[in-house]
C-alpha cells in the first residue's frame, strides 16, 4: 500500500466535473480520494500557484506496431546527430533510447511522460500484426495503451459485404476480430481502397466501386458503423477518410459523413481531408465547411492531425494515398507493403516547410479546425504522430491554441499568400486551460470510454500532471512539476522518476462464436492451413505486454 | 435500446484453446499445420519437412539428466554458473553479443543487459540482415506477405535462389500448384530450380550473365519505359512478362546473395518500384531463422536502431559495417563474447580466443566440447522456444508474429530467464 498523498492548493482543471478552482486533491492506492481537510497524509506536495489536470490522453499516435518501426528502421537518421550518437539523458533510469520523429518505444514513454502525458493508443493495428502491436506498445513504459484494429480492407469484410451478408454475420465477424486482436476500438483507413490498390486500382472515392468486390466505401462505412454500434464498444468507427491529401477531398469527406447514416462516426487527422481547390494553387482551406458539418452533427467527432514544420515521418496503412505521395518524400525514400489480405502500410520521410504554399496551408487548416468547431467535447487534440509531427511538439501546439500574438507571430513567418489569405489571422479565439484538458483528456477519455481517466473525481485513476503556471504556455507543459501514474510518481520536474509499466485498454464484444467457422471457410483459399486471426488470449496478451495490468472494458451492444 | 447478444467466452482467459497447436519453429516460415511427436528421434506427424526434422534430431530426445551448465568445463548448478558469467560480464571492457538465437522475451531480455554492459549486439545471421537493412535506409522497399503472395501473385521470380533448399515448405505453403492459386508462372533467375515442382505452373530459367549483380541492373532498366540497348533477350522477355503480369512477387534470399549485396538487393527492389507505377508488384525476402527477425525488431522498437548498435548509457552507435561479429573478432575490437543460439544447438560461437559465456541447448554441451570450445567458457544449458518453451517469433515475411509452444517440458530456464538474471546481478553490484 502506497502513503496516501495530498496535492496541496493547486488550481484544479478538471472539466469533467465542472472544476476549475483552487483545491486540494488526495491520492491513495493509485486513486483519487476524498481527503478531510486536517487528514494526516504520508506526502504533502504543496502545488500553491500550479495548474493540476489529469493526465494527458493521446487517442491517436503511432506509438507501436509495424509501420512505425519501418520507420525507424527506414531513418537510422533520426537516431544520431549527423556521425555523432544522439544525445541520450543523463538518466540511470532510462534505457537508452533514441529518435525524434520515430523514438524507439522506451524514448516514447519516457518524453510522453515528461510533458504529463499518461495514456497514448495505437489507431493503426492490422490484424495480421496485433501481437507485434501489443509487444511494442508494452515496451512504451509508464503509459496506458490499446490499439484500433483496421477493418474494412480486409478480403473477408470485402466478400461478406459483396456476397450480401446480413449485419448480424458482420456484426459478428467484426466482434470476433476485435477479441482476436485485442483491440479497443475499429479503424477504416481509405475504405476498401488499401485492398483496390492490391488490384491496381489508383483511386476510390466515396461512391466509386471497388475494381474487384464492387463495392462503395458508403457501403463499407456503413456496415462498420452499423456492426460496432450493435456490438456496443464504447469507442465509435474510427476514421481515415477517402482522398487523403488530396485537393478537393472536403467533398469526400462530407460524403463520408453522411455515409456513417446516423452512427456515430469519429474521423481522424481531418486536416489531412479538409482540402477545397479554389484559389490560383488550386489548393485552398475547406476548415469552414468541415467545422460547419462537425457543428450540426452531434454523432461525429473529430481529431486534427495538426502539421507543425519540420522533419518527420508519414506512418500509415493507407498504401493507395502513400504511393502516390512518395514522390514528395524528404529523404527520398519510401517503404510500402500489402499486408495478409487484411490491410496495407505506407512509410514516406517527410520534411513540412514554412516557405512551402501547401504546408504553410496545411499548418492553418489544422488550427482554422481547432478554432472553428463549437464543441471542445467533440475535437481532439493531435498531430497524428509522428504524421503531422512528433508528439513533442504538443506543448508548442497548445501555445498556438492559447495564444493569438504568438500564433499571428508564426503565421508571418510562412508563405506570404497563406499570410496574406488565410482565414487564421481573423480568428480571434484563444482557447482556455480548460478547453485545453478538455481536448487532451476529457474528450479523449469520454471517446473512448475511459470512464475513470481523463479526470480527477473521486475514485478516478490518480493519473495526475502538476504544471508550473507560466506566461508561456509552451514552457507550462513542456515540463510539468509532477507526473503521477496511477497514484506513482513518475516524473518530478521534467525528469522521469519511475518507469512502471502501463496497462492495455481492450474491448470485450459479446458475438456468436460460430463466426469461426466462417471465417475458416472463406479464407481456407488464401490463407489454407493458417489458422486466421488466431485469438490472442488474456495470458498471452499479458506477457507481450510485459506483465502490465489488463483493463477489459465492457461492451453494451445496441439494435440498429 | 440495450440487446443481449450471444456471447463469447470473453471473460475468461480466452486464448485459442486448440491443444494441438504448435508452431514449427525451425525456420522462419513458421508452418503451423503439423506437430512433432516425441520419438527417439523425434519425428513429424503431418510433413516430412527435412529442415524441421534436422532442426528436432539436432535437438536429440528429452534429457533431464546431462549437466545444466559448466564452468570452464566443470559441471556447475545454474546459480553458480550465472554467478560465474557475471564475473566475466563485469570484467570484459567492450564485450560482443552474437549469435542471437532467442524468441522476443529473449531479445527485451538482451537488450537490458547489452546497455549494462555497453556490448554490441549483432546476430549470426547479421550479415546478410544488414546488407537487406542498408539496402532499405537508402531506398527503401515495397513487400507482401505470404497470404497476399498465395492469393495473388500471378507470377514468381526466384532471384538467386532455388527457394526450396533451404525453406523446403515453401511451394507449398504458397499454394502453387492448388487448383484455387492464381499463380501460373516460376521463373528462376540466375539459380537452378530445385527438383521438386509444383505441378500445373509453367516453370523458366532465366540464366542469366552468371552476374546477379548486373543482370538485376539490366532488368530494373527493362521494366522502365526506356529502352536498354543491347539487352539479354532472355532478361527483355522476363521484364515484358513481369509488366504484363497483374501482381509480380520478386523472391530473394539473403543467404544466397553475394558480398556486399545491399547495391543487388537494392536494384530488385528498384524493380519493384518501377513496376509499380503501371500494375502491382512487390518483393518478398527468405530469411530471418533463429530468431533473427524478432531480434532485429525488438532491438529497433526499444532503441529506435537495428542491430549492429552498441548500447550503452552514453549513446547508441550503429555500425552496419564495423559493428559486423567477423570484423569486430578479427580486428581484436572486443575482448569477450556472450553467444546465444537456442534453436540450433550446433551453431556454435565462432573460434576465438576469447572468454566466452554461451548459451544453448543441452546437446550443444557434447558439440562444444567436441570442438574444444569449453575453456574459459561459461555455458548454460536454456529451453528453446517452440519445443520446451513457449514463446513468440516474426515470421519470414515482417509483419507476422506467432506464438511458438511448448510440447515437452526439460525444466529449463528460457534465455530471458538466464540474461534477466545476469542483468539482475550487474545491477545489484553497480
Amino acid at each position: 500500500m502506497s502513503p496516501t498523498v495530498r496535492i496541496r492548493g493547486g488550481r484544479v482543471v478538471d472539466p469533467v466535473n465542472g472544476i476549475d478552482g483552487i483545491a486540494d486533491l488526495g491520492v491513495r492506492d493509485g486513486r483519487i480520494v476524498a481527503l478531510a481537510p486536517h487528514e494526516p497524509v504520508g506526502q504533502e506536495i504543496d502545488a500553491t500557484g500550479c495548474v493540476v489536470m489529469a493526465g494527458g490522453i493521446d487517442m491517436h499516435s503511432h506509438i507501436g506496431g509495424g509501420k512505425i518501426n519501418l520507420a525507424r528502421l527506414l531513418l537510422p537518421e533520426d537516431h544520431r546527430r549527423g556521425f555523432a550518437p544522439a544525445a541520450l539523458r543523463d538518466n540511470p533510469l532510462e534505457l537508452p533510447s533514441c529518435g525524434d520523429c520515430a523514438p524507439g518505444t522506451l524514448a516514447t514513454g519516457y518524453r510522453y511522460a515528461e510533458m504529463g502525458y499518461t495514456a497514448a493508443f495505437e489507431p493503426a493495428m492490422s490484424a495480421g500484426n496485433a501481437r507485434h502491436a501489443h509487444l511494442e506498445m508494452g515496451d512504451v513504459p509508464i503509459l496506458d495503451h490499446g490499439a484500433y484494429v483496421m477493418l474494412g480492407n480486409d478480403e473477408l469484410f470485402l466478400r461478406l459485404l459483396h456476397d450480401g451478408a446480413p449485419p448480424e454475420l458482420l456484426r459478428d465477424y467484426v466482434g470476433h476480430v476485435v477479441h482476436a486482436t485485442k483491440a479497443m476500438g475499429v479503424k477504416v483507413v481509405n475504405p476498401g481502397g488499401i485492398s483496390a490498390f492490391k488490384f491496381n486500382q489508383r483511386r476510390l472515392d466515396v461512391d466509386e466501386r471497388h475494381v474487384h468486390w464492387e463495392i462503395t466505401p458508403r457501403q463499407i462505412l456503413g456496415a462498420l458503423a452499423r456492426a460496432l454500434h450493435e456490438l456496443g464498444l464504447a469507442h465509435p468507427l474510427h476514421i481515415h477518410a477517402s482522398n487523403l491529401g488530396i485537393p478537393g477531398n472536403i467533398d469526400s469527406t462530407l460524403a463520408t459523413i453522411d455515409a456513417l447514416d446516423g452512427f456515430r462516426g469519429h474521423l481522424t487527422h481531418v486536416q489531412f481531408h479538409a482540402y477545397g481547390q479554389d484559389g490560383p494553387k488550386k489548393f485552398s482551406s475547406a476548415a469552414l465547411r468541415l467545422a460547419e458539418k462537425v457543428n450540426a452533427t452531434p454523432t461525429v467527432s473529430i481529431d486534427v492531425g495538426q502539421i507543425l514544420f519540420g522533419q518527420t515521418v508519414t506512418a500509415s496503412g493507407d498504401t493507395m494515398r502513400q504511393h502516390a505521395n512518395a514522390g514528395h518524400g524528404s529523404p527520398r525514400k519510401w517503404i510500402g507493403a500489402d499486408l495478409e489480405c487484411d490491410a496495407g502500410c505506407g512509410v514516406v520521410p517527410f520534411r513540412y516547410r514554412e516557405q512551402s504554399y501547401v504546408n504553410a496551408l496545411q499548418w492553418a487548416i489544422g488550427l482554422e479546425l481547432f478554432l472553428l468547431v463549437d464543441d471542445p467535447w467533440r475535437i481532439v487534440l493531435t498531430t497524428d504522430h509522428p504524421n503531422g509531427a512528433p508528439f513533442t511538439s504538443y506543448p508548442h501546439l497548445i501555445r498556438l491554441l492559447m495564444d493569438k500574438p504568438f500564433r499571428d507571430e508564426q503565421l508571418a513567418r510562412l508563405h506570404p499568400d497563406v499570410a496574406a489569405q488565410s482565414a487564421l489571422k481573423d480568428i480571434r479565439r484563444e482557447l482556455s486551460l480548460s478547453e485545453i484538458a478538455i481536448l487532451t483528456r476529457g474528450a479523449p477519455a469520454r471517446l473512448l470510454g475511459l470512464a475513470d481517466r481523463g479526470q480527477l473525481g473521486a475514485g478516478a485513476a490518480a493519473d495526475i500532471a502538476v504544471y508550473r503556471p507560466a506566461a508561456n504556455a509552451e514552457a507550462m507543459f513542456s515540463t510539468p512539476a509532477w507526473v503521477f501514474k496511477d497514484g506513482v510518481p513518475v516524473v518530478r520536474d521534467g525528469r522521469v522518476i519511475a518507469t512502471p509499466v502501463g496497462g492495455t485498454h481492450f474491448a470485450t464484444p459479446g458475438f456468436d462464436p460460430g463466426i469461426e467457422a466462417t471465417i475458416t471457410r472463406h479464407t481456407e483459399r488464401h490463407m489454407r492451413d493458417v489458422p486466421r486471426h488466431r485469438v490472442i488470449g488474456r495470458d498471452e496478451l499479458c506477457a507481450c505486454c510485459n506483465g502490465g495490468r489488463l483493463l477489459p472494458a465492457a461492451c453494451f451492444p445496441q439494435v440498429a | 435500446m440495450s440487446l443481449a447478444l450471444p456471447t463469447t467466452a470473453a471473460d475468461q482467459d480466452d486464448a485459442d484453446t486448440r491443444t494441438d497447436a504448435w508452431t514449427c519453429p525451425f525456420c522462419a516460415l513458421l508452418c503451423e499445420s503439423w506437430r512433432p511427436v516425441a520419438t527417439d528421434p523425434p519425428g513429424l506427424q503431418g510433413s516430412d519437412c527435412p529442415r524441421a526434422l534436422a532442426g528436432l534430431a539436432a535437438l536429440g530426445p528429452s534429457d533431464t539428466a546431462s549437466p545444466r551448465a559448466l564452468v570452464d568445463g566443470a559441471p556447475a548448478d545454474l546459480v553458480t554458473a550465472l554467478d560465474a558469467a557475471a564475473d566475466r560480464l563485469r570484467a570484459w571492457r567492450q564485450p560482443l553479443f552474437g549469435g542471437l538465437g532467442t524468441d522476443i522475451a529473449g531479445a527485451r531480455a538482451l537488450y537490458r543487459l547489452a546497455a549494462r554492459c555497453g556490448a554490441v549486439c549483432d546476430h549470426a545471421d547479421g550479415e546478410w540482415l544488414s546488407q537487406a537493412t542498408r539496402a532499405v535506409q537508402d531506398r527503401g522497399q515495397f513487400i507482401t506477405t505470404l497470404g497476399e503472395l498465395r492469393s495473388r501473385a500471378t507470377l514468381l521470380v526466384f532471384v538467386g535462389t532455388p527457394g526450396t533448399a533451404r525453406y523446403p515448405e515453401l511451394f507449398r505453403r504458397a499454394g502453387l500448384g492448388e487448383p484455387e492459386s492464381p499463380c501460373r508462372g516460376l521463373v528462376f533467375l540466375g539459380s537452378a530450380p530445385p527438383a521438386a515442382l509444383p505441378a500445373g505452373v509453367e516453370v523458366d530459367v532465366v540464366a542469366g550473365s552468371g552476374d546477379l549483380a548486373a543482370d538485376l541492373q539490366q532488368l530494373a532498366a527493362l521494366v522502365d519505359p526506356q529502352r536498354l540497348r543491347g539487352a539479354d533477350p532472355a532478361l527483355a522477355a522476363l521484364a515484358e512478362r513481369l509488366l504484363a503480369a497483374p501482381y509480380a512477387v520478386l523472391v530473394w534470399e539473403g543467404a544466397t546473395l553475394p558480398s556486399e549485396s545491399a547495391l543487388v538487393i537494392e536494384m530488385l527492389h528498384r524493380t519493384v518500384g518501377t513496376l509499380n507505377r503501371s500494375t502491382r508488384a512487390a518483393s518478398f525476402a527468405l530469411g530471418g531463422n533463429d530468431g533473427a527477425h524478432g531480434v532485429q525488431q525488438t532491438f529497433t522498437w526499444l532503441s529506435g536502431l537495428p542491430l549492429r548498435t552498441r548500447v550503452s548509457a552514453s549513446g547508441l552507435v550503429h555500425e552496419p559495417r564495423s559493428h559486423g561479429s567477423d570484423r569486430l573478432l578479427a580486428g581484436g575490437a572486443v575482448d569477450g563474447l556472450l553467444w546465444i543460439s537456442s534453436f540450433d544447438p550446433a551453431r556454435l560461437p565462432p573460434t576465438t580466443t576469447l572468454p566466452h559465456i554461451v548459451l544453448g541447448p543441452p546437446a550443444m554441451r557434447q558439440a562444444l566440447a567436441d570442438a574444444g570450445q569449453l575453456g574459459d567458457t561459461v555455458w548454460v544449458a536454456v529451453a528453446t522456444p517452440g519445443v520446451n518453451a513457449a514463446g513468440h517469433l516474426f515470421r519470414i515475411d515482417g509483419p507476422v508474429v506467432l506464438p511458438v509452444q511448448a510440447w515437452r517440458d526439460e525444466g529449463l530456464p528460457g534465455v530471458a530467464r538466464v540474461l534477466s538474471g545476469l542483468a539482475d546481478r550487474l545491477e545489484a553490484s553497480s
